[in-house]
């Protein structure tokens, strides 16, 4: 299991939501309109290709690669040592640190630019860095904004679609002087201008990878700002951080990978920049790093794995489609979630990579509607695997005594139609505007709702006394 | 053509005359309407709520209940998805220590399937009508598209060309293939984020004259939404509309 | 028990439960539209995300091109693939490590990709040069654009760099109020210098898609 210290708390999802609705509205406006456009995108981008043909594909190289997961795990190894890089493995996010550290320290690396990583928000990479007297950066210009605010992510895109243009104008006008009044792309030269002499000055570059080509040692890397393409290229160490999901056998199965991939997430025919990593600068190239890092993370993936059914969410890509597509998501954005990981995909494997115990509420904060299945590129049942950590929960006893109790007696009732029907009088009889308040069920719902008026009579009776 | 109606726990006690327009819409359309009197709950409370070995016992009730039955007929999108697309997952994935009554079973729950519709679906696939009658004449109309009707079902076109073809103007609504926020315990669960998720439907609904949707918890949750904002559009269930669609006058009054 | 052996070892145990899944083949690109001409596929898709295209035909007129735009720039960094008689065209060129202080550059690309509209960029042309300079040219040899992405990918396996990058229009973002900018960290300006066919073999000629079907 993970060993991170860890300052995630998906335990308070409900308090979380609840105040991001109420203290920060704006919130919601940002991550809606951001959300849906981020949808229509993808709408239209699935439209202009045969999707259904490219989702069964990609599901498909995906279950393949799993299901020969430690072959293509120990390929992809002697593929990138062929190459000339480095290959470690790591159990836990200690481990990670522990690797880094010993990098650090050999090499005096004193800053760090980062390049966007769940893998790294997930490890709490930065933390790590900072104890360490190093200097980190993020280059993609929505972590850096989450940087200089002290946020974590709140999409695993788009990571500050949370955040406003007017929020930005003030942050940068703050932390680099730019004018309050500052259109969008003279902030963005700001941060080019800042963030350039990092790129220059950095000993170290830490990347993720979306994908691993087993067969020629390729890490993948997708992107639109070409931070990555710098964070890999101008400082002397690459360190690629890779969860052992992300292994698809062969080179040319990234054509459709990094295609269905961008049009997932952002509706684009591909990611305007995409790195193809094999390994360090070579005699015949005139730059690059001299030392290429890969780490394949575990970090609760096998325990996700060993899982006979929520190993399917493995498959994923982390394109977002899920979360731009899920309302409840689109009513707080990521940080509610309590970690790295938010909306559907994050309310699946949050059991796996946290345990259960820590990953509750977040299987249930979901109406169970069904829309991500109908976008995922490499078909997640994911309602079916949010019923599933439900059900664990209820295996394992981590429910309420009350809801245990009060679904064994319904359950009993159904069997016996008439005391069911009394039962169902006696509820339509029940002054629910009074009562309902003090009953664990119905005080959520009168909290936000008008109590429902039954009808006057039963269907039941109407039955009896005849419908014409 | 003999019919089971089969009206849900919810339809009971919360759309009783909703159901009895459903008695008269199948009868109208000439169905023999029957209405087993052991019928309880499909089960779907337990199981999305990860309460298998509850949501079994339902299931298995409600199979036994449904046995001879020609066609089973609710008037809810998403107690039907139960119907069709759960119970033979759930039959089939659920060992028993018998395994001629496991498999005994999972033909069960997979013919019940096949002989379950949710209304608007049985009127249009099965019966075939298009046009109802006039009622609805430029009655503007919001309707909302339940989730696992939607998804699950791929009932979409089915209730809102009934709609259209009694008459009604069914307005253009960007939310509305989105989730109210019902999710059944969901909204008491997390209610802060539920009620957003109405808010979003709300805020986003068009000038209509009513709100109609195939299931009953969605337009509890819509409603009571509403009522709380202090709205006072009239929500009333697609059974109902339609019913009016062939009188002309509505049988009940809109429920809010 | 090292990570590695762990980590091989708990996949090992869950596998067995498994059922194996057939690898499906190669990607198909398949699409409800044929495809257009690789080129101008190419040209079609690279505009659509902010790249221009400029085609030539002969070398007079390439390098007439080349010498007006360069004009309006001091430095230049180059790409080491540029012909020396391309590279005369411009201004001084930076040294090598110095790209960051040119204000605009030369490279060249190993290849083209019809379906995503993608320059291929291969390490040993210099990782800099396509990378640091705000605005950047692209010398294209029109016989080394290929249908799709698989296409390409299949004809540069046998012979790979350090890193490929794809390079499919110039930098962008959203990420500041959902209000999209150019040029972030990469080039805010890419021209594809598209030169016609028995012009411009500039590398990899065997890797053609002509020559080797
Ligand atoms: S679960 Fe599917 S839709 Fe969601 S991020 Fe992963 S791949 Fe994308």
């Amino acid at each position: 299991m993970s060993g991170n210290s860890s300052t995630f708390r998906p335990a308070s999802y409900r308090e979380a939501s609840a105040r991001t609705l109420r203290d920060t509205p704006e919130v919601r406006d940002s991550v809606g309109s951001a959300t849906r456009t981020f949808d229509a995108l993808r709408t239209k981008a699935y439209a202009e290709v045969d999707s259904d043909r490219w989702r069964d594909w990609a599901q498909d190289v995906k279950a393949h690669a799993l299901t020969h997961l430690d072959e293509y795990l120990e390929q992809a190894e002697q593929s990138l040592v062929a190459n000339g890089a480095h290959v470690h493995w790591a159990s836990s996010a200690d481990d990670v640190h522990r690797l880094l550290e010993a990098i650090v320290v050999e090499h005096e690396v004193r800053t760090v630019v980062k390049a966007k990583s769940m893998l790294s928000e997930e490890l709490e990479v930065n933390a790590h860095l900072d104890t360490l007297g190093v200097r980190s950066v993020e280059t993609d210009l929505g972590e850096y904004i989450i940087q200089l605010l002290g946020e974590p992510p709140s999409h695993i895109v788009g990571p500050a679609i949370h955040r406003s243009l007017e929020d930005c104008r003030a942050l940068f006008h703050e932390e680099l002087g730019t004018p309050m009044d500052a259109d969008p792309d003279e902030l963005a030269a700001a941060a080019r201008a800042a963030l350039r002499g990092d790129f220059l000055a950095a000993d170290l570059g830490i990347s993720g990878g979306n994908f691993v080509a087993a067969d020629t040692g390729t890490i993948a890397l997708i992107e639109n700002e070409g931070n990555i393409r710098l964070t890999t290229s101008v400082p002397r160490i690459h360190v690629a951080l890779v969860g052992i999901e992300k292994i698809v056998p062969r080179f040319e199965d990234l054509a459709g990978f990094l295609q269905l991939t961008a049009r997932a997430a952002t509706g684009q025919p591909i990611g305007l920049f995409v790195s193809l990593i094999q390994g360090p600068r070579r005699a015949d190239e005139v730059d690059g790093p001299e030392e290429v890092h890969v780490v394949f993370v575990d970090n609760g993936r096998t325990a996700l794995y060993e899982d006979d059914t929520a190993w399917e969410a493995l498959r994923c890509v982390r394109c977002g489609a899920c979360l731009n597509i899920c309302p409840v998501y689109r009513q707080t954005g990521g940080h509610a979630y309590g970690w790295t990981y938010s909306g559907p995909i994050g309310a699946i494997i949050a059991p796996g990579l946290l345990g259960l115990d820590r990953a509750l509420p977040l299987p249930h904060a979901s109406s169970l509607c069904g829309a991500c299945v109908d976008v995922c590129p490499v078909r997640i049942p994911i309602p079916e695997l949010l019923v599933h950590w439900r059900e664990r929960t209820v295996e394992e006893g981590r429910n309420s005594v009350g809801e245990r109790l009060a679904m064994r007696s319904y359950a009993e009732l159904a069997e016996r139609p008439s005391a069911f029907s009394t039962a169902g009088e006696a509820l339509r009889w029940t002054p629910w505007r009074a009562v309902g308040k003090a009953l664990p069920v119905l005080s959520g719902w009168m909290q936000e709702r008008e109590a429902p008026t039954p009808s006057p009579k039963s269907f039941r009776d109407l039955w009896r006394e005849g419908i014409e | 053509m003999n019919v089971s109606l089969f009206v849900t726990c919810l339809g009971d006690q919360f759309f009783a005359d909703a159901c009895a327009d459903a008695v008269r819409l199948l009868r109208h359309v000439g169905a023999e309407v029957s209405f087993p009197l052991a019928q309880t709950c499909c089960g779907q409370p337990a199981y999305n709520s990860g309460h298998r070995d509850e949501a079994l016992r339902m299931m298995k009730h409600t199979v036994d209940v449904f046995e001879d039955a020609d066609y089973v007929v609710l008037p809810s999108g998403s107690c039907a998805c139960m119907m069709r697309t759960l119970y033979p997952e759930l039959a089939g994935s659920s060992p028993e220590d018998d395994p001629t009554a496991a498999e005994t079973m999972r033909n069960a729950t997979r013919e019940l399937a096949a002989r379950t519709y949710e209304l608007s679906q049985f009127l249009a696939t099965v019966v075939g009508v298009q046009h109802l009658g006039n009622g609805l004449d430029g009655q503007r109309v919001a309707y909302h598209h339940g989730c696992h009707a939607l998804r699950e079902l791929g009932v979409s076109s089915e209730p809102v060309a009934l709609l259209r073809g009694a008459g009604a103007r069914v307005m253009e609504w960007s939310a509305d293939q989105e989730c109210c926020g019902f999710g059944g315990t969901f909204s008491a669960k997390l209610p802060e984020v539920s009620a957003a998720m109405a808010d979003h439907k709300l805020d986003t609904l068009p000038e209509v004259d009513v709100v109609t949707s195939a299931d009953g918890g969605c337009l509890l949750q819509l409603s009571g939404r509403a009522l709380r904002r202090s709205s006072d559009v009239p929500f009333r269930h697609l059974a109902s509309l339609l019913w009016q669609g062939v009188t002309g006058t509505a049988e009940s009054e809109g429920r809010t | 028990m090292s990570a590695r052996e762990q980590i091989l070892a708990s996949i090992r145990a869950a596998r067995e439960r498994r059922a194996q899944v057939d690898h499906p083949g190669r990607f198909g690109a398949w699409r409800p539209e044929p495809a257009p001409s690789p080129l101008h596929g190419f040209e079609t898709m690279f505009t659509q995300a902010g790249g221009e295209v400029v085609h030539v035909s002969s070398s007079a007129q390439r390098d007439t091109w080349l010498r007006e735009f360069l004009s309006g720039f001091d430095e230049l960094s180059l790409g080491v693939g540029v012909p020396a008689e391309v590279a005369g065209l411009g201004p001084t060129p930076v040294p090598h490590g110095s790209e960051h202080t040119a204000p605009a550059g030369v490279a060249v690309a190993r290849a083209a990709v019809a379906e995503t509209g993608s320059l291929m960029m291969d390490a040993r042309d210099g990782r800099r040069a396509q990378l640091l300079p705000p605005i950047l040219v692209v010398l294209v040899d029109a016989t080394t654009v290929h249908a799709t992405l698989a296409d390409a990918l299949g004809a540069v396996r046998a012979d790979l760099p350090a890193a490929i990058g794809l390079h499919s229009g110039p930098s962008k973002s959203a990420d500041i109020g959902q209000v999209m900018v150019k040029g972030v960290h990469g080039p805010g300006r890419v021209i594809a210098v598209v030169a016609q066919a028995g012009l411009g073999a500039y590398r990899h000629a065997s890797e053609r898609p002509s020559e080797r079907e």
